[in-house]
């Protein structure tokens, strides 16, 4: 699994899918494994895709403020679950503050509105290096 | 099409557009005037004189009671429509204490479930003037304005507005209700019929184009996908033996306008062309009321940046400018922060100012079609017209709409132009002005950027009040009502009248929508975790 597998949804009513749909798509382009969980997300729902999946990122796309209110418990359910896996999100709701909010809460990554397709996929293949890496020296 | 041309030289269509135009480059332009059959120019020949256009503001949110108080604000500054928006469970039918709707409740739009907020709504707002135009499901939009005006005794005759339908795409690109295609198209009907026999100056048959087009659509794609909603939805109620001539005077198409001004202004002139000979000529409409198309419109929010945010008040005010040159009937102008937030009072009131200040100082209403007869424009108006027909009938030809949205062909259609919209971005072959040229640094991007960091909490306390809602009920009499609702549905009477009557039994919309889906054998709620009442 060299090149990664990444869990991308939007969560609660966000039903906004071109963000995610896109970007879904330039990570396959990339050479990414894409499970793409569509609209209608929870936190329990994506944390459970990606233990399942033994995803190494789960990616938001964000065109509401529910993510406000999702993440945390997101963030929260990954680690009772003990899942290894980032959290980025995007989309254009997302404004400055907020990221670097989102970041202190433990958000890996931000791409704002107007991200370029290789900031997205440089960005996310640092992430899951650095999962394959943390993986690796566990076995160890 | 030579090769080499570059980008700048075609529409946002893809319309090859020349260096200049002359007299040979339109051959059936508009030579009638304005308020004549085909009505390209226009409905009316006389320019408005007094009160202009109906300009709306979007809005919405919260409880009704608070929605209420944005209304009488717009109202007390002068607007002459209203334009309320559900939040997102509202569109999706699902009532505002669904598990899933926790974080989203009131935040983008109104959250509306009960007869009562209907009345809390819509309290001291006069019905018999202003103009209410709801983004909400128009099932239960109208009833609830029906419900309200009876109780006013506001004549139903005097109500105005509008209630929009996009009943073929909304589970593809919309919002997604959780029921099947016929389903959709018949609540759609119920609501045409119902209004053309209950509220004649309504505007029940809304198509929205906007809606759909926001996926990245260009203007030819936009129209041809209105006009197979259009025919489909007239074909449906001609099957009820209704006379095409008592609904289609009220048929509006609510468009999108984007950034390429004169395609734009082609494309309002092109459709109300197209509408008056498919009225008349195809469907047999006699009455020349029915010929001649409302055209509304909203100003794309697609265009909107989160970059540099007084731009989008320029992107607004050359939209608006453009529906005022076509002679749209009311426009909403969306509002600068739209990018980034629901909008906020303050952006609200600089969407209404733009358009108070097309109209009393720049004089450019004082003129009907005032670029009817320009070379560009007609010939521009003439290939429009000629695409955006070849694609209905391309896309007529491939079977009927209902197969194609069950077999995922429009869906398909509109992911394609998602991703076709992000990578011309991505490309540089679209330029956006901020987003992949003339960037700014964050740290200088500050202007407006205040208004635009308040944020609408999800209205929690909204949870609380359907809780004791439902508590408080005849829960006997609200399941009988259920009851009946689900009879009709099956038996196939129009749904509105068991509608409002299951509103009065204190039904939720949640529940009965939950009732129309199980009755068409889908699931009570679409996301499996609300129990059927009934």
């Amino acid at each position: 699994m060299p090149n990664g597998r990444v869990v991308i949804g939007t969560m609660g009513m966000d039903q906004h899918e071109l963000g995610a749909i896109a970007v879904a798509r330039i990570l396959r382009d990339a050479g990414m494994e894409v499970v793409y969980a569509g609209r209608f997300n929870t936190p329990h729902s994506l944390v459970r895709i990606a233990v399942d999946e033994d995803a190494d990122v789960i990616g938001v796309s964000c065109h509401s403020w529910e993510y406000v209110q999702y993440i945390p418990e997101l963030l929260r359910l990954l680690e009772e679950f003990d899942a290894e896996a980032s959290v980025v999100l995007g989309g254009s709701v997302i404004t400055t503050a907020d990221a670097e909010m989102m970041k202190h809460e433990g958000v890996a990554a931000v791409f704002l509105s107007g991200a370029s397709s290789e900031e997205i996929v440089s960005g996310i293949s640092a992430l899951v290096r650095d999962r394959q890496e943390r993986l690796a020296t566990a076995t160890l | 099409m030579m090769d080499g041309e570059s980008r700048g030289n075609f529409t946002r269509s893809g319309i090859p557009v020349k260096d200049f135009y002359q007299p040979a480059d339109h051959t059936n332009g508009a030579s009638e005037p304005p308020g004549s059959f085909p009505f390209t120019r226009g409905r009316r020949a006389n320019a408005v004189a007094k009160g202009g256009w109906i300009q709306r503001t979007l809005s919405g949110e919260g409880d009704a009671k608070r929605s209420n108080e944005l209304f009488r604000y717009i109202v007390g500054k002068g607007g002459t429509g209203l334009d309320v928006i559900g939040d997102s469970p509202t569109q999706s039918m699902i009532d505002g204490d669904h598990p899933l709707a926790v974080n989203s409740v009131g935040t983008q739009g109104v959250s509306l479930a009960t007869g009562d907020d209907y009345r809390e709504l819509l309290a001291d707002i006069p019905l018999e003037n202003i103009s209410i135009s709801f983004s909400a499901p128009a099932l239960f939009a109208v009833s609830g304005l029906e419900i309200v005006a009876k109780e006013r005794a506001v004549p139903l005759n005097r109500l105005r507005g509008s209630t929009i339908l996009v009943p073929l795409y909304c589970e593809d690109v919309t919002y997604a209700i959780g029921m099947p295609f016929e389903a959709r198209t018949r609540m759609s009907s119920d609501v045409i019929e119902y209004c053309a026999r209950e509220m004649p100056r309504f505007h029940a048959f809304i198509e929205d184009t906007y809606y759909f087009s926001e996926s990245g659509l260009n203007a030819v794609e936009e129209m041809a996908l209105g006009f197979i909603e259009i025919r489909h939805l007239v074909r449906e109620v001609l099957k009820r033996g209704i006379d095409i001539d008592s609904f289609a005077p009220r048929i509006a198409i609510l468009v999108n306008c984007s950034m390429d001004f004169f395609e734009e202004i082609a494309k309002i002139r092109a459709t109300r062309r197209l509408f008056a000979k498919m009225i008349r000529d195809e469907f047999g409409a006699k009455d020349p009321r029915s010929w001649s198309v409302v055209i509304t419109s909203h100003t794309s929010g697609l265009t909107l940046t989160a970059q540099q945010l007084p731009n989008n008040i320029v992107r607004g005010t050359t939209q608006a400018l453009a529906l005022v040159l076509a002679g749209a009937h009311a426009i909403e102008v969306s509002a600068f922060d739209e990018a980034l937030r629901a909008p906020s009072e303050q952006a609200h009131l600089v969407a209404l100012r733009t358009q108070q200040i097309i109209e009393a100082e720049t004089g450019v209403s004082k003129v009907v079609d005032p670029l009817g007869g320009s070379y560009y424009v007609e010939a521009l108006t003439d290939e429009m017209e000629k695409r955006i027909r070849a694609m209905v009938e391309e896309i007529e030809a491939r079977g009927e709409p209902s197969k194609l949205s069950d077999s995922g062909w429009f869906r398909a259609f509109f992911e394609e132009k998602m991703q076709r919209y992000q990578s011309q971005i991505d490309s540089g072959e679209n330029v956006v002005v901020g987003v992949n040229a003339f960037q700014l640094p964050p740290a200088e991007d500050t202007l407006l950027r205040d208004v635009s960091e308040t944020k609408i909490a999800p209205c929690r306390e909204r949870i609380e009040a359907l809780r004791q809602f439902r508590a408080s009920r005849d829960l006997n009499r609200t399941r009988a009502s259920l009851m009946k609702l689900r009879d009709r549905v099956l038996e196939g009477n129009n749904l509105v009248p068991a509608v409002i009557e299951a509103t009065q039994a204190k039904a939720t919309m949640g529940e009965m929508a939950g009732v129309i889906r199980q009755a068409y054998g889908f699931p009570y709620d679409p996301h499996g975790v609300v129990q059927p009442l009934i």
